[in-house]
């Protein structure tokens, strides 16, 4: 049996069949993705027995195959749904045990981790990094709204940058929506990514990026009710920003990680309409300074 | 403190513009399919009943008249017909509408006009259910659906989407005005159709309670095909 599933990440994901199991099958053709997806699996690999938040599961890596032209990795098979199917059905207790859920794994994630004074410097080259990706991005290079938003953002990132103190030790990197398989009142957690600063408050980030920007809305192509899905969101939203206000490192730094985060989102965008959304959440965030 | 009824016919489609709506249509005993909609209600309860409907029909089909004879035939007091200038864009907006320009205050009932059926009526927030398996003919895709928990609150509601075997039958209940009109104004404008459903889904989950309530004797005229269905029943 093969099944194709549309993934995100420049891999190519089917579920295939050995006998009468299922699994996933996750490969990586290109050489430019091949470190990439190592790393994804091996973070998953560490992560299958790092968390004892309720409900939170994340599934096993079998196997890591590494040939010269081509990377996989074998993956426990888990039925489940994404969030928008999930969302469209869920009542009352479903997206209550879903929030607590959510917090208590990222509460989990902060006592896992060490406030650690980190240097303003990393920062400031992820920004001169952004910058010269997206100046070296044909679809954003000659863009004059692109130009003038990073010009605009270079006081705030090259200059102002002080040491900050932050949590770091865990989080899994790339902690949205795409990257959680919903099961009845079970989570998967899959797709764990290296950050540039291994922090919580990176995940954070990344779920605010769906509750509070719709990220992950955007990536789907298929019909859903959308007044549903955005009470839904800002419910979870509320619940989270609510929930971490208590850190003041939250309170300081939350948004300029968001904007990092779409900045280094936007260095790879091609579509016209992933790059004008990012345009104005980028803009809408650098006004907030 | 009030208690009002709004019936919402304002509904404006393109092939209104020159045939009346049809929930003008008398039923087989010459009562306005519209008005007979509320007659399973206990209607002293309420301090008013609003129609709510569309300039443009009322003009088209002199309804405030129609209305007015069929109010006096069957002594309803205390009942008003309210005149919307401009097409709404749902049901919610109507009722929205319907508060507004008549300043109410205090619990509403909203009854759908395109059906009927019979019940006691309660003054807190509640949302009137029939169970689908005792229709044998039944669009099921014009339906909002309701999931009810063992404590008999109300714990999800969905429009189109067969969650459970209770439907939501078109009464529901505020009990409090301003708690509609806050969550209307938030939800306004933020997808292509805002139902009554999504207002009392974000209600639920801001953990404020709705009660479902058992209704009897239904009877659906919720689109042209059910409306000619039911006048071959009661014929």
């Amino acid at each position: 049996m093969k099944i194709d599933v549309k993934g995100h990440s420049g891999c190519a994901v089917d579920v295939v069949r050995e006998g009468t199991e299922l699994y996933i099958d996750k490969k990586a053709v290109l050489p430019c993705y091949f470190s990439r997806l190592i790393a994804q699996a091996r973070k998953q690999q560490r992560a299958v027995n790092l968390y004892h938040t309720p409900s939170i599961i994340v599934p096993e890596i079998l196997d890591i195959n590494q040939r010269p032209d081509m990377v996989s990795v074998k993956m426990e098979y888990v039925y489940s749904m994404n969030f928008v199917e999930y969302f469209e059905y869920a009542g009352f207790y479903q997206i209550t045990h879903f929030i607590d859920t959510l917090t208590a794994f990222l509460l989990e994630e902060i006592r896992f981790s060490t406030i650690t004074r980190t240097k303003g410097d990393v920062l400031v080259n992820k920004f001169i990094d952004v910058r010269s990706k997206c100046q070296s991005n044909p679809a954003l290079h000659d863009d004059p709204e692109v130009l003038l938003l990073l010009k605009g953002l270079e006081p705030r990132f090259l200059t102002e940058t002080n040491d900050f103190e932050i949590p770091v030790g865990t989080c899994h990197g790339d902690l949205t929506f795409s990257n959680i398989l919903f099961n009845s009142n079970s989570y998967y957690l899959i797709d764990f990514l290296d950050s540039f600063v291994e922090t919580p408050l990176m995940d954070i980030v990344k779920i605010r990026q769906d509750t509070a920007f719709g990220w992950s809305l955007l990536m789907y192509d298929k019909a859903y009710d959308e007044i549903r899905m955005n009470i839904i969101l800002e419910k979870i939203d509320t619940a989270c920003d609510t929930c971490f206000s208590q850190y003041a490192w939250y309170r300081q730094y939350y948004s300029t990680f968001q904007l990092m985060n779409f900045l280094r989102i936007l260095q790879y965008a091609q579509e016209p309409r992933v790059i004008d959304y990012l345009k104005i959440i980028i803009k809408r965030l650098s006004d907030e300074f | 403190m009030n208690f009002n009824l709004i019936v919402p016919i304002a509904a404006d489609k393109p092939e209104y513009e020159h045939t009346m709506p049809y929930l003008f249509n008398f039923d087989e005993t010459g009562i306005l399919l519209c008005i007979r909609s509320i007659m399973g209600l206990d209607l002293s309860k309420f301090d008013g009943i609003y129609f709510a409907l569309l300039a443009k029909h009322n003009r088209a089909y002199l309804l405030e008249e129609l209305f007015r004879i069929q109010f006096r035939r069957l002594g309803l007091e205390r009942v008003k017909v309210v005149e919307l200038e401009r097409p709404t864009s749902c049901q919610a907006e109507t009722v929205y509408q319907t508060v507004k320009k008549c300043g109410l205050q205090g619990s509403i009932f909203i009854k759908d006009a395109d059906n009927y059926f019979e019940s006691e009526i309660v003054r807190q927030n509640s949302v009137s259910i029939y169970p689908l398996e005792t229709l044998s003919m039944v669009n099921p895709q014009n339906k909002s659906y309701v999931a009810v928990d063992d404590m008999y609150y109300l714990t999800n509601i969905i429009e189109k989407k067969i969650i459970s075997h209770y439907f939501n039958a078109g009464g529901v209940c505020f009990e409090a005005i301003d708690d509609f009109c806050r969550y209307y104004e938030s939800l306004i404008g933020r997808g292509r159709h805002l139902y009554i459903s999504h207002i009392i889904y974000a209600m639920l989950l801001d953990k404020i309670s709705f009660r479902p309530f058992a209704v009897d004797a239904f009877a659906d005229w919720g689109d042209i095909i059910s409306y000619k269905r039911h006048l071959n029943i009661n014929r």
